[in-house]
């Protein structure tokens, strides 16, 4: 196990190093920032609530951002590897095709943490200077932001295991949107009259991820109380179904031929 | 090397038996067979050619032993373990095909990066990136990223990755191709540093030349099958290897002479003489010659050239596929 993270943090490093060296990245970085700083021009057109649709904007813009990002660079993750051929040197050492599938997994989550931290900083500069209050609330809507990132990181590192870039961006943007939507799949289709339009629903939600159960945002705003064991469980359930994803792509990498 | 090893067979370092590999070029499409029961083993301490044209199977079946495709039938071993695990790879070092590296990377990083991979402890880390910039010659450059590298660089900071773990066996696929004589000779020069110091070299190559000056023993892949394995002079046959020699100030009439004693034809153009001779004829040639007057001018070993040997070996696998009929052909 020990051994399998000494080759798992090179490969997760690395990533972050190429990531960081990416032109692409500083562009959306520099937008998402340029995005909250902007809230505050909008704000500034309202004659109520001015701080909260600062906030409201600048929460949006980085899960938008943040998500941008982690799809942008994840759909190449393992495909750009294959078709570079720099995967042949990696497996040809003793490291197996698992540890490099979680090595780019954690090298993307590392990345965008990274600057869902900077962006979160920016958030909190911005919310100090127009004076909008600031409490554990927002700390909680961001650390459930990073939770999501790795959920879709790992929607990315699946498709991205097996599919081209193009797929893998359609698929996986595709999912983000099913994701948010599921929960009111399943309660339209609880409405149906039909069974089978339930039974559908219903296994349509357990198969997808259900990612409004990260988004806590609107409490968060509007000073709504966020109890412990609703983070708690978001994370439980980040974690499962990262867990889940990853398996099945290490399943599918495990059994490809690397041409 | 102890009198054991001399009486012993050497130890067999890889092992392939019977390799099938079936490619489908799409949904849909019937697949594609690239390697027919591709048999050979490669022992430990000499330098192993896998020789073969473009598209003979070599990449194919190196990738196999890389585990990096699986084989669709047949065994390949390396150091005894089976090619699907990862374990012996502690002991291999692998140079793919024209290698590409995350070019965002400087040559020490890269070579960093990898003895992490290998598990090469820390305190000698530095050290090991040091002897094997060093090795390749590539001091100067080596905190330069790698995309302003040269191909001739790039493959050298390759062959420098597949050592960074001293490891038992090197698998190098075409390492001279594209590099000119002085990085051909650097990597040879490397090879036969392998050698010497008692490790086994499994090289893809094309070029008979490289072959000859350094492989012990070869096997000769045509179309996914293997057409010989042994000693490469046994494959050229000595009485198929000649030099062209160049003489001037040579009469007629001893060039007549010399023709018939050599059994050979001699040219003349201008002033120039020209003549092929067996290359156990060499020596004896050229003491006539000079004893008749003339200047040498040059004298060039020319090999029969592996495509020439390739295309006599395919025709004979058509006609052998053509008298088998339809029913022998390669896709399943």
């Amino acid at each position: 196990m020990t051994g399998s993270l000494h080759r798992i943090w090179p490969i997760a490093t690395n990533t972050v190093r190429e990531a960081v060296r990416h032109r692409l990245l500083y562009t959306l970085l520099f937008f998402a920032v340029t995005m909250i700083g902007f809230a505050v021009l909008i704000a500034s057109l309202s004659y109520v609530e001015g701080e909260r649709i600062i906030q409201d904007i600048g929460l949006a813009s980085i899960r938008l951002f943040s998500v941008g990002i982690a799809i942008f660079v994840g759909i190449g993750l393992i495909h750009g590897e294959v078709d570079r051929r720099t995967i042949y040197t990696i497996l040809a050492k003793p490291v197996t095709r698992a540890e490099f599938l979680l090595g780019k997994f954690f090298g993307l989550l590392l990345t965008v943490w990274l600057q869902l931290l900077l962006m979160g900083l920016a958030f909190v500069l911005v919310s100090l200077s127009v004076g909008a209050p600031l409490d554990w609330g927002y700390a909680a809507a961001l650390f459930l932001v990073g939770i999501e990132l790795m959920v879709i990181v790992a929607v990315a590192t699946l498709f991205s295991s097996f599919s081209t870039p193009m797929l893998s961006a359609f698929f996986t943007l595709g999912i983000y949107a099913l994701g948010h939507l599921s929960r009111n799949l399943y309660f339209l289709g609880q409405e149906a009259e039909v069974d089978s339009v339930r039974r559908a629903a219903t296994l349509l939600y357990r198969v997808l991820p259900d990612l409004e159960t990260f988004n806590v945002s609107i409490q968060a705003v509007h000073g709504l109380p966020i109890p412990a064991s609703e983070v708690a469980w978001a994370v439980l359930y980040g974690l499962a179904y990262t867990t889940a994803l990853l398996s099945l792509a290490i399943y599918i990498f495990h059994r490809r031929d690397l041409e | 090397m102890g009198l054991s090893s001399m009486t012993d067979r050497p130890r067999e370092i890889v092992r392939v038996d019977g390799l099938v590999k079936n490619f489908r070029p799409g949904l849909g499409l019937r697949s594609k067979r690239v390697l027919h029961g591709v048999s050979f083993a490669v022992r430990e301490g000499e330098i192993f050619g896998f020789v073969g044209p473009n598209g003979a199977g070599k990449t194919t079946t190196l990738k196999v032993l890389m585990g990096l495709i699986r084989p669709t039938s047949g065994r390949a071993s390396i150091l005894g373990c089976d090619v699907g695990e990862a374990g012996f790879r502690q002991h291999i070092g692998f140079l793919p095909e024209n290698p590409y590296f995350y070019p965002f990377l400087t040559g020490r990083e890269i070579l960093r990066f990898y003895a992490r991979l290998c598990g090469v402890e820390s305190s000698l880390l530095a050290g090991r990136v040091n002897d094997l910039l060093a090795l390749v010659r590539l001091e100067h450059a080596s905190d330069e990223r790698l995309s302003t590298y040269s191909k001739g660089m790039l493959q050298r900071i390759g062959i420098a990755q597949a050592l960074i773990h001293d490891p038992e066996v090197a698998f190098l696929d075409e390492p001279m191709s594209g590099l000119d004589p002085i990085g051909r000779k650097d990597i040879r020069d490397i090879i036969l540093r392998l050698k010497a110091a008692g490790k086994t070299v499994f090289m893809n190559t094309h070029i008979l030349s490289d072959v000859e000056m350094i492989c012990d023993r070869v096997a000769i892949i045509v179309k996914g099958r293997i057409r010989y394995e042994g000693p490469i002079r046994e494959f050229l046959r000595e009485d198929e290897l000649r030099s062209d020699i160049v003489l001037a100030r040579l009469s007629g009439e001893t060039s007549r002479e010399l023709g018939e004693r050599f059994s050979t034809t001699i040219q003349t153009v201008g002033e120039r003489v020209e003549v092929q001779v067996k290359d156990g004829q060499l020596q004896s040639f050229l003491e006539a010659a000079l004893g008749a007057g003339a200047d040498i001018l040059s004298v060039t070993p020319n090999r029969v050239s592996l495509e020439h040997i390739f295309l006599e070996a395919v025709e004979e696998g058509e006609k052998a596929d053509a008298g088998a009929g339809r029913g022998g052909g390669g896709t399943p």
